[in-house]
């Protein structure tokens, strides 16, 4: 039981923190069938920028670094959006990701140059970091704080978007932009708006995992791939499909870690062209047109 | 859910570090003016590691401790006449880049010698490159035993503990510890030859020794990873009760801090690389009561290995240079360019092949006491360390260290000549 | 393989315009200046430099067949990384393993590309656009996976490095020619196959797949032959990596060493034959000489592929000949007409 214990929670933090950043790729993808890859670098960004602003504190600073990092991530995803994002949209799949994919290496680059080539590590606060037992167990407080927010990034948005306007105006903004214009809705400002609260979520995912990380160059792409997978198992553009995916990535993980370690990292791979070979457009998604 | 650990990395950044002595200027030159004066020019020494990434510190300390011995042998005189030149470069950690980085240093910038980059699976890229062009290379960081007996060639030479040796001593401190008691033993260590060879190593030793153990988890996390969770959660749902973990630097810091998460260090003696870095980096966090190994302690100064001419002179003149004690990387990084001065001096000449052959069963004397280079596989006789790491900061050098140094001696902890060419096949 | 394509798809076809011979000739003349212009350099450089001539010479063939989906079938790849690997591994294998000589393995290697090609392309063809990008992304990362952790026949993250090159194949200039010509042969086949019928209806698929489709013609099957083909010259590419660098590790086979073709085909011009050449050319040179002098490699093509994609979709191939065409007008005193089409015709060489 305990060790049980040990490894589900284990998996539900990794999958929680993997569900924030895929759901803010999968939330833009939703609203302007765009596949952003630079998504990883607002990841990364959020990580960094909470070694920059906590510092060595193990305090409250630590709580106001998330914060920051995160809305400081969503404003240069808006920068991203109007510099480059907006004029991808509606074109080519292959524009789109070779346009984002060279905003990933702009802003892989711009970040050697803030923060350096090495690894940094940040301190949960202390009323976060000890442990509790449970059944027996010893587990980690801060992975109970990861899989809150997961919970709670997935409750809100599941709310805004099948209980708001807004979540109408988003999928509209797809399905019918030209009814939702004539209705008086500013496309270009939903965009934006879109856009940086899918930065938003990567940024937070990234600040929230840097005390159960080492934080260092290169965390964009293999988080992006990771996210991607999820995506795609999930269906592009839902919400549920990504927590859904979320979970199975991370039990995938876990274990293939449990049955055999040299195929283990192998095991969401093939999670990835079990479902597609089934269903072709993800678990919640729909055929493309 | 670490997917790839350092893919940025080709931006193989091409650092070069000029390092002629700027005492160069000074009257030193006026005055031996005329020794070096029929020669002159400068020779190149290449200096290929990691100076990216989680790992950095070995490298960034180790390039310290070489750019200092050069500095040295430069100020008095240079060799042959000549003074010589450190150029380096990022491996990123990547073997691809450190034989790209060989290659490139051997070409473009003539380099005449080759100085070890941090990680085995780098060196061993690295040795078809010198082999073909016939510049020896010093391994000061780099361990695995692969490197001097299945990848064997006559250029490469290795100052460090090897693969075998090290554990050995660990295994040894740890049978004395638990007697004939039943433990049980997980291991954690990086995914690339270096890890598989150091825990091999270490469950050999434990059966040779007649350790009571059972292993009950195995974890390999990519060198560098960003996120070991689901690796260590694996580890700690396990229950071991010694875990032999092979990471370091920054990467051995990180479990720490995590595996502190899980109240690990309570119920588990962590048996780690625990050296100067890792153990500065986590100040009071350090793990009291864990078994540290190491493979050129500053602190061990005075006892075998750690007793050469010079030894305090270098420890002061680093502090006073870099701002804190050598790291063991350092300490061998200087070590390595004196075996390589002492060939240099031995042949007359800087040639690669002539260099390699003079030092082969050579005895060099160096600051960490005569390092013999024995001739059937370039191994040097050199001792491991470990010591049980303290509660308290140490009273004279004022950091957390350990409680007492065990030296486990060359003679007990290598392979005899006649395992190392089996292993050689 | 399936019925032939229909007299319309032909003639949609671009018009050879002219007298024949005159036409394959003005279009032969540009590669064929390229190929000496390769040739004497590859001749008369410093070895150093022919390693590098090489490098790119092996890259273009890898560009031009990752090219055969993304210009020619508008399929978007990012998993051609998994048969380049392929062709290197087996080489690098073949030599530790001590199963295969260097040129059995040569031989073998490109077979067994394209016999990968075929279930991966089955799975990956099932899929649409984005999907089909994504999850050729996801097997690009999936062989990076096992070529890093199946220690004991791969040699895991450690990678293979060792003498497994003939020791003639050490001298730059032997290893530079080998290369060339292999690459020029191979380059030649993969014209004829783009300008065979097959080729032809490869381009209707992707100008117009609803309209091939109901003429009839099996898309499916077009498209997983372009998959094999693609795979095939690909491995090629893998083994000219060993012949080149004499050693095969994991980081050749990840996503973002897909992706490289892929920028090449963009950088240089992904709707004609020789674009990709010139972006491999063009964007191995410039990675070589930048790292050099700037640690801002990736800044730098970070920037060129925002650019090109933003601004001339078509690459370097594109606006040369849009250069050339105002070039003629002004030649021939005619008024500036419209600007070329954002999508230019397939037509000869870049």
């Amino acid at each position: 039981m305990a060790r049980f214990l040990t490894e589900a929670i284990g998996t539900l933090s990794d999958a929680g923190s993997l569900f924030v950043v895929a759901a803010g790729l999968t939330l833009v993808f939703g609203a302007m069938r765009v596949i952003n890859l630079a998504h990883g670098s607002f990841y990364m960004y959020g990580a960094f920028l909470v070694t920059t602003i906590a510092g060595t504190s193990s305090g409250l600073r630590f709580w106001v670094a998330l914060g920051l990092a995160a809305v400081v991530v969503a404003l240069l995803g808006a920068v991203v959006q109007l510099g480059v994002v907006r004029f991808v949209v509606g074109k080519e799949p292959l524009t789109q990701l070779v346009a984002t994919f060279a905003v990933l290496y702009i802003l892989a680059d711009i970040g050697l140059h803030l923060w350096g080539s090495g690894a940094r590590s940040v301190n949960a606060p202390l009323a976060v970091s000890g442990t509790f037992t449970l059944a027996g167990a010893y587990l980690p407080v801060y992975d109970l704080v990861i899989i809150g927010l997961a919970i709670l990034v997935g409750v809100v948005l599941w709310l805004l978007l099948s209980h708001t306007s807004l979540g109408w105006m988003i999928r509209a903004a797809v399905d019918d932009p030209e009814l939702l214009q004539a209705g008086g809705v500013n496309l270009r400002r939903l965009h934006l708006g879109v856009f940086a609260a899918g930065a938003l979520l990567a940024a937070l995912a990234g600040a929230v995992v840097t005390p159960q990380i080492s934080v260092a160059p290169g965390m964009d792409q293999s988080i992006i791939v990771s996210s991607l997978l999820v995506v795609v198992i999930g269906g592009l553009g839902s919400i549920v499909g990504t927590a859904f995916a979320a979970l199975i990535i991370g039990i995938a993980d876990t274990v293939g870690t449990l049955v055999d370690p040299t195929w283990a990292s192998t095991f969401m791979y093939f999670a990835v062209i079990i479902v597609l070979v089934v269903r072709p457009w993800g678990l919640f998604g729909t055929p493309e047109r | 859910m670490e997917v790839t650990g350092k893919k940025w990395r080709r931006a193989r950044a091409y650092v070069t570090a000029m390092t002629v002595a700027a005492l160069a200027a000074t009257a030193g030159t006026a005055l031996s003016g005329s020794a070096g004066a029929s020669s002159g020019g400068t020779v190149t020494i290449g200096e290929s590691t990691t100076l990216s990434g989680s790992i950095a510190e070995l490298g960034q300390t180790g390039l310290q401790g070489i750019q200092l011995a050069v500095s040295d042998l430069n100020a008095h005189g240079g060799l042959l006449g000549k003074k010589i030149q450190v150029v380096s470069a990022d491996d990123a950690a990547t073997p691809a880049t450190g034989a790209s980085n060989a290659r490139n240093f051997i070409l473009n910038d003539h380099a005449v010698a080759m100085f070890g980059p941090i990680v085995s699976s780098v060196a061993a890229a690295e040795e078809p490159v010198v082999t073909q062009y016939k510049v020896p290379i010093f391994f000061y960081i780099s361990n695995d035993v692969d490197l001097l007996t299945k990848d064997y060639t006559p250029y490469a030479f290795q100052v460090v503990p090897n693969t075998v040796m090290e554990p050995r001593a660990a295994a040894d401190y740890l049978a004395h510890q638990v007697g004939k008691k039943q433990i049980t033993i997980g291991t954690f260590a990086p995914n690339y030859s270096f890890g598989t060879s150091t825990v091999a190593g270490f469950i050999q030793a434990l059966k040779d020794l007649h350790v009571n153990f059972k292993v009950v988890n195995q974890q390999f996390p990519p060198l560098e990873a960003t996120n070991i969770a689901p690796y260590l959660s694996a580890l700690v749902a396990a229950h071991p009760q010694y875990v032999f973990n092979a990471q370091f630097g920054g990467d051995l810091v990180t479990f720490s801090k995590q595996a502190t998460q899980y109240g690990f260090f309570k119920h588990t003696k962590v048996i780690a690389m625990y050296s100067r870095f890792p153990l500065q980096s986590l100040g009071a966090h350090a793990p009291a009561g864990a078994i540290g190994f190491d493979r050129a302690p500053f602190w061990a100064a005075g006892s075998t290995g750690m007793n050469g001419a010079g030894l305090t002179a270098f420890i002061s003149a680093f502090k006073a240079k870099y701002g804190s004690y050598p790291s063991a990387w350092a300490i061998m990084g200087y070590s390595a360019v004196q075996t390589w001065a002492f060939g240099v001096k031995k042949a007359g000449t800087f040639d690669g092949t002539k260099v390699s052959a003079a030092l082969s069963g050579a005895t060099v004397p160096t600051i960490r006491g005569p390092l013999n280079l024995r001739a059937c596989d370039h191994q040097a006789n050199v001792p491991e360390y470990v010591g049980t790491v303290a509660s308290a900061n140490n009273a004279k050098y004022h950091l957390r260290l350990w409680n007492s140094v065990f030296v486990a001696q060359p003679k007990d902890i290598m392979l005899t000549f006649a395992q190392s060419l089996k292993l050689r096949g | 393989m399936t019925t032939l394509p229909a007299a319309d798809l032909l003639a949609a076809g671009r018009d050879a315009g002219g007298s024949p011979w005159a036409g394959r000739l003005r279009r032969a003349a540009l590669p064929l200046a390229f190929f000496v212009a390769v040739l004497v350099l590859g001749l008369t450089m410093a070895p150093a430099n022919v390693l590098e001539l090489q490098y790119a010479v092996s890259l273009a063939l890898f560009a031009v067949a990752t090219n055969l989906m993304l210009g020619f079938g508008g399929l978007v790849s990012f998993g051609q990384g998994v048969f380049y690997g392929v062709g290197a591994y087996t080489v690098s294998l073949g030599w530790m393993h001590q199963s295969l000589s260097f040129s059995e393995a040569m031989i073998l290697a490109p077979f067994l590309g394209a016999a990968l090609a075929v279930p991966l392309g089955m799975i990956a063809l099932r899929t649409r656009r984005l999907y089909f990008a994504l999850l050729t992304l996801a097997l690009s990362q999936l062989a990076y996976v096992i070529a890093e952790n199946q220690t004991n026949f791969t040699g895991g993250t450690n990678g293979v490095f060792g003498a497994m090159v003939p020791s003639w194949l050490l001298v730059p200039r032997n290893s530079f020619l080998l290369t060339l010509a292999i690459v020029t042969v191979s380059l030649a086949i993969l014209w004829k196959v783009l300008h065979s019928p097959f080729g032809l209806v490869l381009r209707g698929i992707r100008d117009n797949r609803e309209r091939v489709e109901a003429l009839g013609v099996n898309v499916y099957a077009h498209e997983l032959a372009a998959f094999v083909i693609s795979g095939f010259f690909c491995a090629v590419a893998g083994t000219l990596f060993v012949v080149y660098s004499q050693s095969s590790y994991p980081e050749i086979v990840d996503w973002t060493a897909s992706g490289i073709p892929v920028f090449m085909a963009v950088i240089g011009g992904m709707y004609t034959f020789f674009g990709p050449v010139v972006g491999a050319f063009v964007y191995e040179f410039a990675n070589h000489y930048l790292i050099e002098y700037t640690q801002d490699w990736q800044l730098v093509i970070g920037v060129v592929l925002l650019a090109i994609v933003l601004l001339r979709p078509d690459g370097l191939a594109g606006s040369l000949s849009a250069i050339g065409e105002r070039w003629r007008r002004r030649r021939d005193r005619v008024p500036a007409g419209p600007p070329p089409a954002p999508l230019p015709p397939e037509g000869g060489a870049s």
